[in-house]
């Protein structure tokens, strides 16, 4: 799986859960409130944010895998050209992306950078799967939009209009259920799929935004083969309103309800995700929101037979394989990553400009604290006159004989005090890591580091192996 | 005795070694962590300190002994020496400047012909010795000067020796009278010109 978003915000979070929840015990033991606790994380991963060291350091949208692009073996060829079927708008990772799609033929997954930001095309075939594993299956281009504010909304400029909304995941999940199944069968006949569970259902919509009503109305606006469109795909992720959304993940597959009982949610099954998409409104939210309320009375109703069929026709352009709830937030907190720059992993040679601290590792064949090393000096050369020598003159003649003669005080060495470049280590660049060879050849150094973080230009970076070359 | 001027030879000193003693005791361990330049080497039990402006690499002991190599002339060691020597004690020990020698000075000489070894080891055979199976250069050594040449097939020869304690200059003076000694007895055997 390819993934091009930073490990960094990762780690980081890891790393202060992990601290935070060792210490809750001592905390408590120590009879401190947990609210202390709680406020020390806070303080923690402001700062964190403040440093600007870490891109996306948004704790509550960090997720992981964002999505999993499986592609078909004769994917393969269409992804050679990497900006053909598969285009990020954004722009962003685009290279690594389609690289190592063709490192697979048969195969290839490879991750959305989280930093990618929406509006994003999907080529047909694909089947992308959420953080959390949800699986969707595109057969018509898909275009993943976000929409402004907190919900993403995928736009559609398909026409095929599947409506399908699913309630909270924990609201009304019989009725919808009982919806989805009902729908499903027919969709199911359709393209022989085995019953499948209910899914999110994926709209295709006009290319205008399209309202949401008309959506709820569950029109199939045009027949239009989902293989002329261009590559746009709506996922729809219909936002429930009224229920509780994860409400800081601005991107919840709320409505999608995909109850385990009577539905094989087996991955592999072929579902029929549906996801209702709503155009980039936000105001059309609230709208679609009661809408929706009305809308699945309206299928509870009706049970929409009739218009099913003709929906699901198109809806097999859109086919989304859907295999968990909670899919919408998945995607949503998956792609929320716009702001998240993607940080190019690191491996590889590492520019040894960078200032360089071994960690307790191995003190061995280093430059330890280099850059302290030369503050301090450039301190205490400020603070001037030798410590150690005597107050005698300068004596620079070889020492005599007599003993007490013997000293040569370096207060002379006032004089020849070094001045050797102390400041060539201003920058903060620094580089905390463990390392598995230092070689030095002459004046010739070879590093081979393994595990480490380093800030450089203020950004952080962390890599499993770096490597580097420098002359002394 | 004057250099050799006849033959406009040039004798490049190319490393001198000196020592001296700070009469303190070193703390490897700090050195290593807060000095700059540095190289700890703990299975030995020195640390290596690197300067460039004598380009002079300083072996420290914990006992307070540091062997100062590569300056390319002995004033250079003496003030890479005391270079050293300030810096350690901007790192807070409480050094002092003393027991400096220059305990070897390596000269290198070029001649503009070959050397036939064998003969030139048979024309100085209580002092010279050539061992071609363990080392290419035939060498003899001059007591008085406690210096010992190493002359290559090449015409290259090698003359490292002490100077005598006292005398800051001798060394190099002292190579170059080697020279002249020398220079005759290997005249003797060159090969061709080059």
């Amino acid at each position: 799986m390819l993934s091009n978003s930073s490990p960094v915000p990762k780690l980081y979070i890891s790393v202060i859960d992990d601290v935070i929840e060792s210490m809750r015990e001592v905390f408590l033991d120590e009879g401190v409130e947990e609210r202390v606790l709680e406020e020390l994380r806070q303080l923690w991963e402001s700062k964190v944010m403040q440093s600007k060291a870490v891109e996306g350091f948004m704790k509550d949208t960090l997720n992981p895998s964002n999505f999993v692009l499986q592609l078909p073996t004769n994917y393969a060829q269409t992804l050679r050209k990497p900006t053909a079927s598969i285009v990020i708008p954004a722009g962003q990772n685009l290279h690594n992306f389609t690289a190592k799609a063709n490192s697979s033929s048969t195969l290839a997954t490879f991750s959305l950078p989280p930093g990618v930001s929406y509006p994003v095309q999907i080529p047909a075939g694909v089947t992308l799967q959420t953080s959390s594993g949800h699986l969707y299956k595109v057969n018509v281009p898909v275009m993943v939009t976000q929409a402004p504010g907190s919900h993403r909304v995928l736009s559609q400029p398909i026409q095929h209009v599947l409506e399908q909304r699913e309630p909270v995941a924990h609201q009304e999940t019989t009725t919808n259920s009982t919806v989805l199944q009902t729908i499903a069968p027919p969709v199911n006949d359709l393209y022989n799929h085995p019953p499948a569970p209910t899914g999110p259902v994926i709209q295709p919509t006009e290319p205008q935004p399209v309202a949401c009503q008309q959506l709820g109305q569950g029109q199939c606006t045009s027949t239009e083969l989902p293989a002329v469109q261009p590559p746009v795909v709506q996922k729809l992720l219909h936002s429930q309103l009224p229920p509780e959304s994860p409400s800081d993940s601005p991107f919840t597959l709320e409505g999608i309800d995909f109850s385990p009982q009577p539905l094989d949610m087996s991955p592999t099954s072929s579902f029929v995700g549906q996801l209702t998409g709503l155009q980039e409104k936000a105001g059309q939210m609230q709208v679609l929101g009661s809408e929706f309320g009305g809308r699945e009375e309206e299928d509870m109703n009706n049970a929409e037979m009739g218009t099913l069929p003709k929906v699901t026709e198109n809806t097999g352009a859109v086919n989304l394989e859907h295999s968990e709830d909670s899919v919408k937030a998945a995607l949503m907190k998956a792609v929320s990553y716009n702001d998240l720059l993607d940080i190019v992993q690191l491996d590889g040679v590492c520019d040894s400009s960078s200032e360089e601290e071994q960690a307790a590792g191995g003190p061995e064949d280093d430059f330890l604290g280099m850059i302290n090393a030369e503050a301090l000096r450039a301190l205490q050369e400020g603070d001037g006159s030798s410590d150690g020598g005597s107050s005698n003159s300068n004596n620079s003649d070889v020492e005599d004989v007599m003993p007490e003669e013997e000293e040569d005080p370096l207060n002379s060495g006032d004089d020849v005090s070094e001045q050797d470049i102390p400041d060539l280590f201003e920058t903060d660049n620094v580089v905390v890591c463990q390392y598995d060879k230092i070689h030095r050849s002459k004046n010739r150094w070879k590093f081979y580091l393994k595990d480490g973080v380093m800030c450089f230009g203020g950004k952080d970076y962390v890599f499993s192996k770096a490597v580097g070359e420098a002359e002394w | 005795m004057e250099p050799n001027n006849d033959v406009a030879l040039d004798i490049i000193i190319t490393n001198v070694v000196a020592v001296f003693r700070t009469r303190c005791h070193l703390n490897l361990r700090t050195i290593a962590r807060e000095g700059s330049n540095v190289i700890y080497k703990p299975e030995v039990g020195k640390v290596l300190m690197k300067l460039r402006k004598p380009r002079i690499t300083a072996s420290i002991w914990s006992s307070g002994k540091i062997i100062c190599t590569g300056a390319t002339s002995e004033e250079e060691a003496k003030l890479g020496a005391r270079r050293l020597a300030r810096c350690l004690q901007k790192l807070g020990f409480k050094v002092k400047f003393t027991d400096y020698k220059v305990v070897n000075v390596l000269a290198v000489c070029t001649m503009p012909f070959q050397i036939q070894l064998i003969e030139f080891t048979k024309n100085n055979r209580p002092i010279a010795s050539y061992e071609p199976e363990l080392h290419p250069a035939a060498s003899y050594r001059i007591k008085n000067l406690k210096a010992t040449v190493q002359i290559f097939s090449t015409g290259s020869i090698t003359v490292t020796g002490t100077s005598v304690p006292g005398e800051v200059q001798v060394g190099s003076s002292e190579q170059g009278v080697e020279r002249t000694k020398t220079f005759p007895l290997v005249k003797q055997c060159r090969l061709k010109y080059r």
